[in-house]
């Protein structure tokens, strides 16, 4: 298939593009890195009007640390974030997941902020932000918020985002002590989305959790905080037995997905299977 | 060893260098000046009446040239004479989601899609079927009303003694088997272009010339003629580069007759070129299948009686579906010594795309079965997996109890060479838990001993002409899909003429220029238009000879011909460098409209000057340089071809019962694989860490490319065994698209070690049989034994994803628990088991069956009708 007829804008800055959003308003779609977006609109599930390029703005590019938090730009390729060296030092989570997404054309095109925004219930973005207690920043025409990350996804392809509102960020406060993370994944043969993502990051004090973080991406509508395993955790004996029965959680409350894949009832086990052995990992690379 | 010279060598296909730079043109490549594109209207259900179609809206839109239905081409056809169901656009009622209703040819893609939305079709809705087992009990609403039942075919096969054979068995097993329904996935989408010449004294559409991405260029000539009632000899079908087939492409597929109609009523060029998801809905691939299979077996392993009850899923329309279900049954023999068998087959019609063939046509989900269930066997009576399929080898030559001769037979040796690679001996059953291995054998036809086309005319024809340079055009009907059939004929010639790559040209499957083939499919090309090429090149080489022996003072039989030379028997070799200087060949593209430009070369007119004075200067001599041969040869004859073609032998053509025409093949492959899998216990995921593939072609002709074709094969085999499956709802394709149906590629494959095993075939030419199909069936199950190896499970229903997989461990889980409880029986005391609740349709008389059926209506005589 190919697209309905659009028109295509390059936005130079922030605000211009805040602006060109005021103007089209509905007509109008951000485009990032077109990795989500343009297969849709070739199956004519999404037929915007007007395309406000975001990508080219070199502002929204970057990954810093600064007074203890960690930022990250909206606009910044998923490759950007696998090659960071600052990331693999510290907060090695978000290379890692990198690594799980897609192929490599995916990665040197596609965007954080745009995968954030696209609330793919398989994406693996979310689970990652979800377990480091991120806050996603987003600019409109009213100025600037911050949204917590568990509070950023609200459904299957939804988020907080309001019209005319634009992701510009994505902060957290830097990992400190002896942290173990990892992310782990059960990839669809075919697309390679995640069945089930896990997302672990784990601060460790004389072998006991002194906090948890625990994000899930692929057996719900949206990705989701799992609490019951974080709660299971916290001041608890790392051993394989806490483990066990914190991951036993991991689907607790929610309403698991159902596709040709994976039926609700295998995801809910994949989920479990895997956040034991993400549990697991982060663990062992808590040193 | 014999000594070849081109022969055996890897060679790169000749046609690689256009391929990999980008240059070589596929269908969708091609373009004319006022060529139109058109796009399909698909039916949004799965069975309905078109009640009327108003497209005045989609005509009145600017751009818009023409909209085509179905009454502008009514005549019905299909790849098969006993199947002539299919029409170019849907005349009176769709079948299928996705069955074509209307063509809108626009001067652009974008307005043509835009137009699509403007018809309007009005529907009235029928009842549909989508499962098999409900569909053959149909009492009305038939798909096509003369098929009651909405069964195309079926067949009822006994060949020896079954009964008896089952009551002399020790061991009978009974299970029943599904395989899920797979599509080829061929990388290039089907694309078709269509040209009328205008008749130069009416200004009316005259010739007709069609470029297409098919496998079967005659066919589609054939099949053409039907639909727009004009003459073969007035239609031109050209095959360009094509991107992959593996069946899709071996039969006529709508867009291929759209084109010409639309092109017809449009008065221009038009060309169609499938989306990705609209070659789902072509389809054509393998049927999910029911195969209830029982195997009766001697203490030692003998196998005894065989007993097959399959129904396939076959869609809405006949397709290749009565040489599917015929293959089926007839590939239940020709690869072990069975004395016995009962074969019931039902191909069944059901509101989804056609199916039809796909790469190891009708044998791959019954092989799946079998190899599974002798492997169950195997396990039961206490013998090794690789013992069990010895004591049960043919003992060729010989004739099978289903009339199938089997010549060369290098099964022995892919079994060997795999248990030995892989250190089956030593690691089977001393692995780690979770891992496994599993062994399990397959065969294929080379081609059909009888072709689909009801006649006696040769299944191949090439000819020859060489140049009075040397250069050597070859004009072949074979149909290069990818599967190096070019290179192949190339190799050949050059063999028989001693030459070397460099100077043959390949013209192929272009219907004006080249005789005709019947086809690139049932893996016959190596085979036939193999020998054909054999035969052509020997029949110019005595031409040759019969010129170079004047000149040389001696009889042909002295004459040698080898590294572009000619020398006396006898003399010294000269220091030719034929082999070593392969070259990729220069080849002409698609469009092949202009081959006149090919010949007519200027250096033969000055060698053929300075030639004649040599000679008169000259006695005779012991050598002489192919092109002095080739002039010496054309000054004697004029012009100097040579033509050869196939008819595969009559004692190979097979019994006389109905439905014996497909199976018999003038030789058969032969493979083995041992996989390797780990299973995730707590996930049921499987990985393949390596295949070990032996496969015996007879002869490599060239290694490089039989070794891709069996990793190829390994490929689709354990797609289909993981994770590829059509999956329906209500009609409705669930997964159109490659990012939801995957088929592994080199990115995702295991390590594949190829064995070549060349049991050197009498009748093949140089001693080749097939290598691209054969070895796919034994994929699936040697997959199957090993994850039953890994972690004691049976999986029976293909694809065997995780959460299949996870289940049938929960199961075995759970009744190990229960025979704790139980005890007692000794299992492994030889005795009669049945699972699935042991249907007893074998015994009983099949299904029930309508009145109307013609089947029931004949009596006993229509029971194995064709
Ligand atoms: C073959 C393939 C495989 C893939 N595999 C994976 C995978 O394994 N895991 C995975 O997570 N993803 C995968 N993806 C998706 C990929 O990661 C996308 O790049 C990503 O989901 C979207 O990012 P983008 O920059 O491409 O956004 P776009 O496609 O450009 O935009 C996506 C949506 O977000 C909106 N948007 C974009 N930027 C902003 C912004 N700053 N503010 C507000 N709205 C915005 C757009 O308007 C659009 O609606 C795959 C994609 C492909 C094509």
């Amino acid at each position: 298939m190919i697209p309905t007829q659009f028109e295509y804008v390059a936005a130079k800055s922030l605000d211009e593009a805040l602006s060109l959003l005021g103007k089209h308003k509905d007509d109008a779609k951000l485009l990032a890195g077109g990795h989500s977006l343009i297969p849709a609109m070739k199956l004519r599930l999404a037929q915007p009007q007007v395309l406000i390029d975001i990508s080219r703005i070199k502002d929204l590019s970057y990954i810093r640390e600064e007074k203890g938090q960690v930022r990250i730009g909206s606009m910044t390729t998923h490759y950007q974030i696998e090659s960071s060296d600052l990331l693999r030092r510290i907060c090695p989570l978000l290379p890692e997941t990198a690594t799980h997404l897609g192929d490599v054309q995916v990665r040197n095109k596609g965007t954080i902020g745009g995968s954030l925004a696209h609330s793919d219930p398989a994406a693996d973005w979310p689970a990652a932000v979800l377990a480091l207690d991120a806050e996603i920043v987003v600019a409109g025409p009213k100025g600037e918020r911050a949204i917590k990350a568990d509070k950023f996804f609200v459904d299957l392809l939804t988020t907080a985002l309001e019209q005319g509102e634009i992701l510009r960020e994505v902060r957290f406060n830097t990992p400190q002590g002896t942290v173990g993370q990892s992310y782990v994944k059960v990839r669809h043969p075919a697309s390679g989305f995640a069945v089930v993502g896990v997302a672990v990051n784990l601060s460790v004090n004389g072998g006991k959790c002194q906090s948890a973080g625990v994000g899930i991406t692929g057996v719900a509508p949206k990705a989701y905080r799992a609490s019951g395993v974080e709660k299971a955790l916290q001041g608890n004996a790392l051993d394989a037995k806490t483990l066990s029965v914190a991951a036993a959680h991991a689907s607790d409350g929610v309403d698991a997905n159902t596709d040709l894949f994976a039926s609700g009832e295998y995801r809910r086990h994949l989920a479990e299977v895997y956040t034991r052995r993400a549990l697991g990992t982060a663990v062992s690379r808590a040193k | 060893m014999t000594d070849f010279s081109i022969i055996g060598k890897s060679v790169a296909l000749i046609d690689s260098a256009g391929k990999t730079t980008g240059q070589g043109k596929y269908a969708d490549d091609l373009s004319l000046p006022g060529m139109l594109i058109g796009k399909i209207l698909h039916s949004p259900y799965p069975h309905a009446l078109i009640k009327k179609i108003d497209s005045s809206r989609a005509e009145a839109l600017e751009g818009v040239i023409a909209v085509v239905t179905g009454p502008d081409a009514p005549n019905k056809y299909g790849i098969l004479p006993v199947g002539h169901d299919e029409t170019a656009l849907a005349v009176e009622k769709v079948r299928y989601v996705g069955d074509n209703v209307a063509c809108v040819v626009a001067i652009s893609e974008s307005i043509a899609e835009q137009a699509l939305d403007l018809i309007q079709v009005d529907y009235e809705l029928l009842p549909a079927w989508f499962d098999p087992e409900d569909s053959m009990k149909a009492e009305k609403d038939w798909i096509h009303p003369q098929r009651p039942n909405n069964i195309e075919k079926d067949y009822h096969h006994v060949f020896g003694d079954p009964e008896k054979g089952f009551a002399e068995s020790d061991l009978v097993l009974e299970n029943r088997y599904l395989a899920g329904e797979v599509t080829h996935a061929a990388m290039e989408p089907h694309s078709t272009l269509a040209a009328f010449e205008p008749d130069p004294q009416t200004g009316k559409p005259g010739r007709l010339t069609v470029w297409s991405s098919t496998q079967v260029p005659y066919y589609l000539q054939h099949k053409l003629s039907i639909v727009l009632e004009m003459p073969m000899s007035q239609i031109r079908v050209i095959k360009p580069l094509v991107g992959g087939g593996f069946g899709g492409k071996s039969e006529v597929i709508p867009l291929e007759i759209i084109a010409a109609v639309a092109a017809r009523k449009a008065k221009a060029p038009v060309k169609i070129t499938y989306t990705r998801e609209e070659v789902f809905w072509a389809h054509r691939g393998r049927p999910r299948t029911i195969i209830d299979l029982k195997t009766g077996v001697k203490k030692d392993g003998r196998i005894t009686s065989v007993a097959a009850r399959v129904v396939q899923d076959g869609g809405a329309y006949c397709s290749y579906g009565v040489v599917t279900i015929l293959y089926s049954g007839a590939l239940l023999g020709a690869l072990y010594d069975i004395p016995n068998i009962r074969y019931d087959g039902y191909r069944v019609l059901t509101n989804k795309p056609a199916c039809g063939a796909m790469r190891g046509h009708g044998t791959v989900n019954v092989r799946f079965a079998f190899e599974s269930q002798l492997d169950e066997i195997a396990n039961r009576l206490g013998i090794d997996s690789a013992v069990i399929r010895r004591r049960n080898l043919l003992k060729p030559p010989c004739i099978t109890v289903n009339n199938l001769r089997v010549q060369s037979y290098g099964l022995p040796e892919c079994i060997e060479k795999v248990i030995e690679r892989s250190g089956w001996m030593k690691r089977k059953g001393r692995m780690l838990p979770g891992r496994g291995l599993g062994l399990a054998c397959s065969h294929y036809v080379s081609g059909a001993a009888n072709s689909i086309i009801r006649s006696d005319m040769p299944h191949s024809t090439v000819n020859i002409k060489i140049d009075r340079d040397g250069g050597v055009v070859v004009y072949t009907g074979a149909s290069d899909i990818g599967q190096g059939s070019d290179t192949m004929v190339a190799q050949i010639v050059a063999e028989v003429l001693g030459i070397s790559l460099g100077r043959i040209k390949i013209i192929a499957a272009d219907t004006d220029l080249t005789p005709i083939d019947i086809g690139s499919y049932s893996s016959r090309v190596t085979f036939m238009n193999g020998n054909a090429s054999l035969r052509a090149a020997e029949n110019v080489k005595t031409k040759i000879l019969a010129a170079a022996a004047q000149k040389m003072n001696c009889s042909p039989e002295d004459i040698v011909m080898r590294h572009d030379m000619l020398w006396k028997r006898g003399t010294p070799e000269p220091h030719g460098k034929g082999a070593e200087a392969v070259q990729i060949l220069e080849k002409v593209d698609t469009p092949r409209g202009n081959v006149q430009e090919v010949s007519g070369r200027v250096e033969g007119q000055i060698l053929r000057g300075s030639l004649q004075q040599k000679r008169k200067e000259e006695g005779p001599k012991d050598r002489m340089s192919f092109e002095e041969a080739v002039v010496s040869a054309i000054d004697f004859s004029g012009a100097l071809t040579g033509t050869g073609s196939y008819a595969p032998p009559k004692d190979a053509r097979g019994g006389a019962f109905k439905g014996a025409g497909v199976g018999p093949s003038p030789a058969y492959s032969y493979s083995a694989q041992v996989a390797e899998v780990s299973v995730d216990e707590d996930t049921g995921e499987v990985t393949v860490h390596k295949v070990w593939a032996a496969h015996d072609c007879g002869r490599a002709l060239n290694p490089v490319s039989v070794e891709g074709q069996v990793i190829g094969s390994v490929w689709m085999g354990m797609g289909q065994a993981l994770q590829e499956e059509m999956v329906w709802k209500d009609g409705l394709l669930m997964n159109p698209g490659l990012l939801e149906y995957k088929s592994p590629s080199s990115a995702e494959s295991p390590e594949v070690e190829t064995i070549i095993v060349e049991s050197v075939d009498p009748e093949g030419p140089f001693g080749a049989k097939e290598a691209s199909e054969g070895s796919l069936a034994a994929t699936i199950p040697a997959i199957a034994n090993a994850i039953h190896d890994a972690v004691g499970v049976r999986l029976r229903e293909a694809p065997f994803t995780p959460e299949r997989v996870l289940a049938a461990i929960r199961a075995r889980k759970q009744a190990a628990k229960a025979l704790e409880i139980t005890r007692g029986a000794d299992p492994s005391a030889p005795k009669v088991f049945r699972e699935h609740g042991g249907s007893l349709w074998y015994k009983g008389k099949g299904p029930e069956r309508h009145p109307d059926d013609p089947a029931r209506k004949n009596g006993d005589k229509a029971l194995a009708g064709d």
